[in-house]
């Protein structure tokens, strides 16, 4: 890291920018997701949208375990939430609540869908957070986060009056927008398009928040909870609030998934969507602003190619899981970090060996941090 | 068997029809029913909790080892017999899981103990697709053998004899031995010692590593043997580790971390609260165990039998 010039911002490069990379990817992904270099395919335009959503839920899942050190096994609830209260606007709902009739005529309204999932997701949000961010933290906080979205996910799975149950709800239409109309919405590469806009802006905001002084006090938290208290920065206040941030990041995902896949089933809050958003950050690098971004790119590369090879392709996705895990919990981007002051020799059998990594070490100095989260402000 | 009656479908009428019920024989069967469900939940959660406690290895693959001790007594049973096909089965995924801590988890000590947790996700994903691979995608049975009989009846009452009595005294048995294991033997003072300071144990000369193994391997064996036991009673099936495993983290939560009394209370508490559940209100079945959760959670964050300071 550069050391700041006095009273002022220290010096970016452009080039190595986070979110011009992040902006290039948004462009070539269409031509290049889903690619199979053995069957010479690729460039399937849903898939790139799927990879899109999908790193913006993970992105704000990271804000939580990358940035304040908290692992939450349950965000896929958030985006259960966000995703089914846009499918019922959308396409309308009819169910008796204790004796009361209680209907909703199908409405054609994008932002108001928005409005409500945000509402009603940051609701949920910020009462969990009061209940256990205080209360819990570590192997706890991860396993009770796990249990309540459980129970997003079980309502979302017995209450088949609202939610259509396992079935879940078929047939949402894509909404207009303005001049855009439902027909334009319907050509994927028009909602590619709208969605890399929505999700660039989203993460242009996450950006903000990582680089504000806020977020240096969560990377305070991170890495000294105690000593970030005797600053007298409020840890819990600061958990809590990032909790909530960290919420609206799939709440947004889940908006656009609902357009995306024009039909909803209770797996978007299952335990499995929770943890493959786990090894998204995990496997892109979840200390770094661009690595859930990565990841969800990877992992559904690596989803769309191994599950035409096998009905079994999850096993793979495990295994991949498990070797980053082990040898790379740095991710993608800790390797190209390792491969930029090791060589690549150097950098994969640091991943497996700690006799590799100790004679790396006394080579050289330990990399610097990596840039594109260090706080920039030094206040 | 009794003759169900229908439940009503609104709340509040449930709630009158609940209290009608309190002296109704049904209430005496789902009690019975919860007790069955909570001894095998303390099974599965008392082998998690000694994990947890000891080496602080949030086990995601625990699911998948009570899973395999079910399908090895399907694959067993035919060959070797009922009772040592579930013993047998018990076995071999207690030494699986000796080996799978040896290799696996191992490396992970250093490192936060949330990385055990994403570890085992991993694990849970590579076993459930194996035992689709081996087993298939349909969901096997295991009958029980002929000998045992069908049901029993004790006054006027019919009880299922081994789902309802042979299962709950072969539990009660097993933490029996369980409970002299980590009081009365050498074994367990360690393991106890461990779960309040593992580094001041090692200090003492014991050699820890060893201990984690022989821990993992008992945990699993547990599991195993909750899986073999309960395999003759539900239906065989690949989401059967997925199912049970955050159910099972509830109830550690609900316990406190690393208390032997904590996982028998939760689990019974869960079992028996959510069967009497399928009275009152049959949808929210799967929800009771969480409801409890949180209310506890509000009152005492760490469990009801937890410390303060464990793994945070």
């Amino acid at each position: 890291m550069s050391v700041p010039a006095a009273g002022g911002k220290s010096k970016r490069n452009v080039l190595t920018h986070p979110l011009l990379w992040t902006a290039i990817l948004f462009v070539v992904l269409p031509f290049v997701a889903g690619a199979n270099p053995f069957a010479h395919q690729g460039g399937f335009v849903d898939i790139a949208t799927t990879m899109l959503i999908f790193a913006l839920f993970a992105s704000g899942f990271n804000l939580l375990f990358g940035h304040v050190g908290e692992l939450s096994f349950g965000h896929a609830m958030f985006f259960a939430l966000g995703a089914y209260t846009t499918a019922l606007y959308t396409k309308g709902f009819s169910v008796v609540l204790f004796g009361q009739p209680l209907q909703h005529a199908p409405t054609d309204g994008m932002i108001v869908a928005l409005g409500l999932s945000l509402l009603i997701g940051l609701a949920w949000a910020w009462f969990l957070a009061r209940l256990i961010v205080p209360r819990s933290s570590g192997i706890y906080f991860a396993m009770i986060t796990l249990a309540f979205a459980q129970v997003i996910y079980f309502i979302a799975f017995n209450y088949s009056d609202l939610t259509g149950g396992e079935d879940g709800i078929q047939g949402i239409m894509r909404p207009s927008l303005g001049p855009l109309t439902s027909d334009w919405f319907h050509e994927s590469i028009h909602y590619y398009i709208f969605a890399a806009v929505v999700v660039f802006l989203t993460l242009l905001l996450l950006y903000w928040i990582i680089s504000s002084p806020f977020g240096s006090v969560l990377h305070a938290i991170r890495e000294n909870k105690q000593r970030a208290r005797f600053l007298g920065y409020d840890v819990d206040k600061y958990r809590v609030n990032a909790f909530v941030l960290s919420a609206f990041f799939p709440i947004v995902a889940g908006w656009l998934w609902a357009f995306f896949q024009q039909a909803m089933n209770p797996d978007a809050g299952s335990v499995d969507y929770s943890g493959n958003v786990v090894m998204m950050s995990l496997l892109g690098g979840m200390q770094t602003f661009m690595g859930p971004i990565i990841g969800a790119i990877v992992y559904w590369e690596l989803q769309n190619n191994v599950s035409q090879a096998t009905k079994y392709w999850e096993a793979w996705i495990g295994i991949v899981f498990v070797v980053f895990v082990l040898a790379g919990p740095r991710g993608v981007m800790g390797l190209a970090d390792d491969i930029r002051h090791y060589g690549f020799a150097n950098a994969l059998r640091r991943g497996f060996s700690s006799r590799a990594r100790y004679q790396t070490d006394v080579k050289e100095e330990l990399p610097p941090l990596d840039e594109s989260v260090a706080p920039e402000h030094v206040s | 068997m009794r003759e169900r009656q229908v439940f009503p479908s609104h709340p509040e009428d449930a709630a009158i029809h609940f209290l009608g019920l309190l002296s109704a024989p049904e209430l005496l069967d789902q009690v019975v029913n919860g007790v069955t469900l909570g001894m095998l939940y303390i099974l599965v959660a008392l082998g998690l909790n000694i994990i947890l406690g000891l080496m602080g290895v949030i086990n995601f693959s625990h699911g998948s080892f009570f899973m395999l001790g079910a399908y090895l007594t399907y694959q067993l049973n035919g060959a070797i017999g009922f009772w040592p096909a579930i013993l047998a089965s018990a076995l071999i995924v207690g030494l699986l899981g000796m080996a799978f801590e040896s290799t696996l988890i191992r490396p992970l000590y250093k490192r936060l103990p949330e990385y055990t947790l994403l570890l085992t996700f991993g694990t849970a994903l590579i076993f459930t697709q194996i035992v689709r691979r081996v087993w298939g995608d349909d969901a096997v049975r295991v009958e029980q053998p002929s000998y045992i009989p069908q049901s029993i009846s004790i006054g006027s009452y019919q009880l299922p004899f081994y789902k309802d009595v042979l299962l709950v005294l072969l539990t009660i048995v097993i933490l029996t031995l369980v409970w002299l294991l980590l009081n009365k033997t050498n074994i367990g003072i360690i393991i106890r010692a461990g779960t309040r300071d593992a580094e001041m144990v090692k200090i003492m000369g014991i050699n820890m590593p060893l201990m984690f193994t022989l821990v993992f391997g008992i945990g699993s064996f547990m599991a195993g043997l909750a899986g073999a036991l309960a395999a003759p009673i539900y239906a065989v099936q690949p989401q059967l580790a997925s199912q049970w495993i955050v159910l099972t983290f509830v109830i550690v939560i609900v316990g406190g971390i690393g208390s032997f009394w904590g996982a028998i209370v939760g689990g019974l508490l869960i079992g028996v609260l959510s069967s009497l559940m399928s009275l009152f209100f049959p949808p929210a079945v799967e929800l009771t165990g969480y409801v409890i959760m949180g209310i506890i959670l509000l009152v005492r964050p760490r469990g009801l039998f937890g410390v303060e300071g464990l793994f945070e």
